[in-house]
């Protein structure tokens, strides 16, 4: 994979190659299985991701088969499900709820983290500010092998007692806190709580390597305001998580006591249970403790996309990002309120209403950054030059689903109007709308515009609109009437719809939205597809294939361990496209030449002696 | 033709509402619904707009501009007055609907349990009053058992004729009803769909619900809070009646009480024996 860097007889020049040396010695498992060279990291992210967002996607469609068609078989596999799943093909209430837990657990927690932050972290960021390696690589590669072990304690839930873990992604206690098992059994909860324990280790791990990187490792030249807003989104991302993820660790260390060592953080007194261990304890306590986290958390599954798309944005219109600044403010102010906002979630949960207030207002308030990175992304595509690449086409899939997925927003965050929608699917659609929406098309808009720099080769255009195309249409299919059915009442992490008589009309919303669910997890087959066929025989990538001017485009085709051959100072800002005075449309942080700026335009001059910043 | 658009028509999915706040919630709601609906066109319109109109050409350069501070405050602004007004009107029926402060003098004063799976419900009975209990008295949890979940204390006279229902109740119209709700087990989530009424219920805890209802008939409860394998199935039922016919109701359940502890020697009672015959 990454040892085709050599070629360029220009890195003997500039003194990595005794680097470059050192790194042919390695031996395969070095460099391929516990590298410690960033970009193989990040395709490992890459590969575990893709694979469990197929095992969280395939835990998906068990749940959508069970809600539009309830009680009936499941189709083809009905009869080869083991018995702790299904009875005669037919899925069992209990399996139901370990389900919805494993699909949320999974797709959060090994999907869209591990791709939004381990795989374009660290793909991204020392390319993007032109250096070798990350700071601490080794810490790096740790980061990425707490995973696998990670993933499979969660998967092997399934051969405990009690299978699965089954209280939600959420994991509220008491539920997830007393099982009525025997101190020291591991059962499904237990096993949960040490994987989420070890992806936040990983996850922390990776943030102050992103921190460090960032801060120290800035190639020549480089100011932090003349860094892309994904290094930015990234940067401000592993801040959030260095300061959350420990929280989370903390209550999952107090309900692991709970289950495995029967103390009672979480467990009230009285309980009229099957458990003998209870007393004293306080069950929303775990929810304030979780959220604290959790709600950062979504931040952290989005701002890394937010700069991605711009970056995307900005290339595909060939136009300088709109209000640079102001974008960087916004995800800083995101990342600040997120932290002030968790009780979002516990309105309803028997949280003092008096906080319901104060939760309320500040949760309104991030509608306003949220509205400003709107506006400029709009902004950007103002008088642009826009090319529909598929990265492009993803990234304003984007833009538009966070649009519906923001406006949803404002309906929980208003806790009156809380109240009736709150665990129903209105919320489903929201998170999905903001998750899959937002997040995953920013996912996708990421590889089809990297996928060159990380492999060499260049994805299929064709399939890759096709892929898009399937995608945006399905998932509208599938989420969108999922609105329908929160404002109809549908209670979420229902197994049978059909008990209640007021649900009873919205059996072919269901089913529609199940149609939708199949389409759309099959679609994902062509990406598969793509990424594996273009690795073997897509077109191989020149430089920069996007003519754009971040400096990962400075490195090789396809670099290897030590990334670039050639020293690299930066000049300017990244976005400078459409210059007045150059032949070129876009200007490479790497290129020297000098520029004014003139109200808010920037020209290019001749003066060498003069360089002025051009935001 | 009407059927298909009323798919698009979002507020006609709402199940029918049966409470005073539920209608304000409602509107509040549908406010919230038409200005997303006009952000969305805007949005989305100018979206549009833009991909068509600067599409790629080989001709054309895109313009180098890099922003301008006042459209940037004004776009700041804008949305900050619009949220900020939501916000604050919000809070006011916020306020009025689940503060403990504003909850209204009780017409009828219920207490509800959630466990897995179902729900009990404990009148007061003929005399208005509660005996001791898990609610009224923090002493009295020690009670707490399957077969008595609120924790009675059947040796207290003034709960002889407290009335226990199971996964139905009963409240009158137009009448403030105030709830006391835990759990004995894990979270709950006590939803009255048409009332427009949800409030998760907490072991160890009890949370204040109210309502009032202004329309007779027979709507459901749900659970929704994922409490276990049988979460779907812990619905209960209830039936709002006119005064006289709660009256009578009532009337019937005391008699009932009155009949199932005749035969038993008051004092003599053990705490499971009364509770289970009053659970009748």
């Amino acid at each position: 994979m990454s040892t085709s860097t050599l070629q360029h007889g220009s890195a003997a020049e500039h003194g990595h190659d005794h680097e470059h040396e050192h790194h042919h010695d390695l031996p395969w498992y070095r460099k391929y299985v516990f590298s410690t060279d960033h970009k193989v990291i990040s395709k490992q992210f890459m590969l575990s991701s893709l694979f469990f967002l197929f095992v969280g996607g395939a835990f998906a469609l068990f749940i959508r088969w069970q809600l539009a068609y309830p009680g009936q078989a499941v189709p083809i596999i009905g009869d080869i499900l083991p018995a702790s799943w299904a009875t005669n093909g037919v899925i069992s209430p209990e399996f139901y709820a370990q389900l919805l837990t494993m699909h949320g657990s999974i797709m959060i927690f090994f999907v869209i983290i591990p791709f939004a932050v381990g795989m374009f972290g660290n793909f991204c960021i020392p390319l993007m500010i032109g250096t070798d390696d990350m700071a601490l690589p080794k810490l790096n590669m740790w980061s990425f092998w707490l995973v696998p072990p990670a993933g499979l304690i969660m998967m092997a839930g399934f051969f405990t007692e009690t299978g699965y873990a089954a209280a939600g992604w959420t994991s509220y206690p008491p539920l997830s806190a007393q099982t009525g098992l025997a101190k020291f059994t591991i059962s499904g909860q237990t096993l949960w709580t040490i994987s989420v324990f070890l992806v936040g280790f990983s996850s922390i791990m990776g943030a102050v390597n992103y921190v460090a990187t960032v801060l120290n490792k800035r190639a020549k030249g480089m100011k932090l305001f003349d860094m892309p807003l994904t290094v930015w989104a990234l940067f401000i991302t592993a801040i959030i998580i260095t300061l959350g993820t420990p929280v989370l660790a903390a209550g999952l260390s107090m309900l692991f006591m709970d289950n495995f060592l029967h103390t009672s953080f979480f467990l009230p007194d009285n309980l009229v249970t099957n458990s003998t261990y209870f007393g004293g304890g306080q069950p929303i306590l775990f929810q304030h403790v979780f959220w604290f986290y959790s709600h950062p958390a979504v931040y952290i599954m989005i701002l890394p996309l937010m700069g991605i798309v711009s970056d995307v944005m900005a290339t595909f219109s060939r136009k300088p990002i709109y209000g640079y600044k102001a974008m960087v403010f916004a995800i800083a102010g995101i990342a600040f309120l997120g932290f002030i906002v968790w009780g979002h979630h516990m309105f309803q949960s028997g949280m003092n209403p008096l906080l319901g207030t104060t939760f309320m207002l500040s949760t309104i308030v991030i509608a306003v950054p949220s509205s400003i990175k709107v506006f400029n992304w709009l902004g950007t595509l103002w008088r642009g030059n826009i090319q529909f690449s598929s990265a492009m086409l993803n990234a304003l899939a984007f833009v538009s689903m966070f649009i519906i997925g923001g406006l949803s927003g404002v309906f929980m965050a208003s806790a009156p109007v809380d109240i009736y929608i709150h665990d129903t699917y209105f919320i489903v659609a929201h998170i999905h709308y903001v998750l899959f929406g937002g997040s995953l098309f920013g996912i996708f808009s990421g590889i089809y515009y990297w996928y060159p720099k990380m492999f060499g080769k260049m994805l299929n255009e064709t399939w890759g609109r096709r892929h898009f195309f399937w995608t945006f249409v399905t998932f509208n299919l599938t989420f969108f009437p999922m609105h329908i059915l929160g404002i109809g009442g549908h209670m979420r992490r229902i197994y049978d719809p059909n008990v209640y008589d007021f649900l009873k009309g919205l059996g072919g919303v269901n089913e529609v939205i199940t149609i939708g669910a199949i389409a759309l997890g099959f679609s994902q087959l062509i990406l598969v597809g793509n990424i594996l066929w273009s690795m073997k025989w897509g077109k191989k990538a020149p430089r920069n294939p996007w003519k754009a001017n971040t400096l990962e485009w400075a490195a090789p085709e396809h670099p290897g361990h030590g990334n670039f051959d050639m020293d690299i100072t930066v000049y300017r800002g990244p976005y400078e496209f459409g210059v007045e005075g150059r032949e070129d449309d876009y200007w490479p942080q790497w290129e020297k030449g000098a520029s004014v700026s003139v109200k808010h335009h920037t020209v290019a001059v001749t003066d060498d002696t003069k360089t002025f910043g051009a935001h | 033709m009407d059927g298909f658009f009323s798919v698009f028509d979002m507020l006609a999915w709402f199940p029918e509402n049966i409470s005073t706040f539920g209608q304000e919630l409602d509107s509040l709601f549908a406010i919230i619904y038409w200005v997303s609906v006009a952000i969305f066109f805007l949005t989305f319109g100018v979206l549009g707009y833009f991909l068509v109109k600067y599409r790629y050409s080989p001709d054309r350069r895109g313009y180098n501009y890099h922003g301008n501070n006042v459209v940037e405050i004004t776009w700041t602004v804008l949305p900050t007055l619009l949220f900020a007004a939501i916000g604050l009107y919000s809070d006011d029926i916020w306020e009025r609907t689940k503060y403990s402060k504003r909850v209204p003098t009780a017409d009828v004063e219920i207490l509800v349990l959630g466990k897995q799976y179902g729900w009990v419900f404990l009148y007061p009975g003929a005399d208005g009053a509660f005996g001791r209990n898990a609610h009224n008295d923090r002493t009295a949890r020690s009670l707490m058992s399957a077969s008595n979940p609120f924790g009675r204390d059947t040796a207290d006279p003034a709960g002889f004729d407290d009335v226990v229902t199971e996964n139905q109740f009963v409240v009158p119209v137009n009448a403030n009803v105030v709830m006391r709700g835990s759990s004995i087990d894990v979270l709950h989530s006590f939803f009255l769909p048409h009332a427009r009424v949800k409030q998760d219920v907490v072991p160890g805890t009890w949370m204040t619900i109210w309502y009032n209802l202004f329309k007779t008939g027979k709507y459901e409860l749900a659970c929704a809070e994922l409490c276990g394998g049988g979460h779907y199935g812990m619905r209960a039922e209830y039936e709002v009646m006119s005064r006289t016919d709660y009256d009578k109701w009532l009337d019937a359940r005391n008699a009932e009480v009155k009949a199932a502890r005749t035969p038993q020697p008051a004092p003599a009672a053990t705490a499971d024996t009364a509770a289970v015959a009053s659970l009748r």
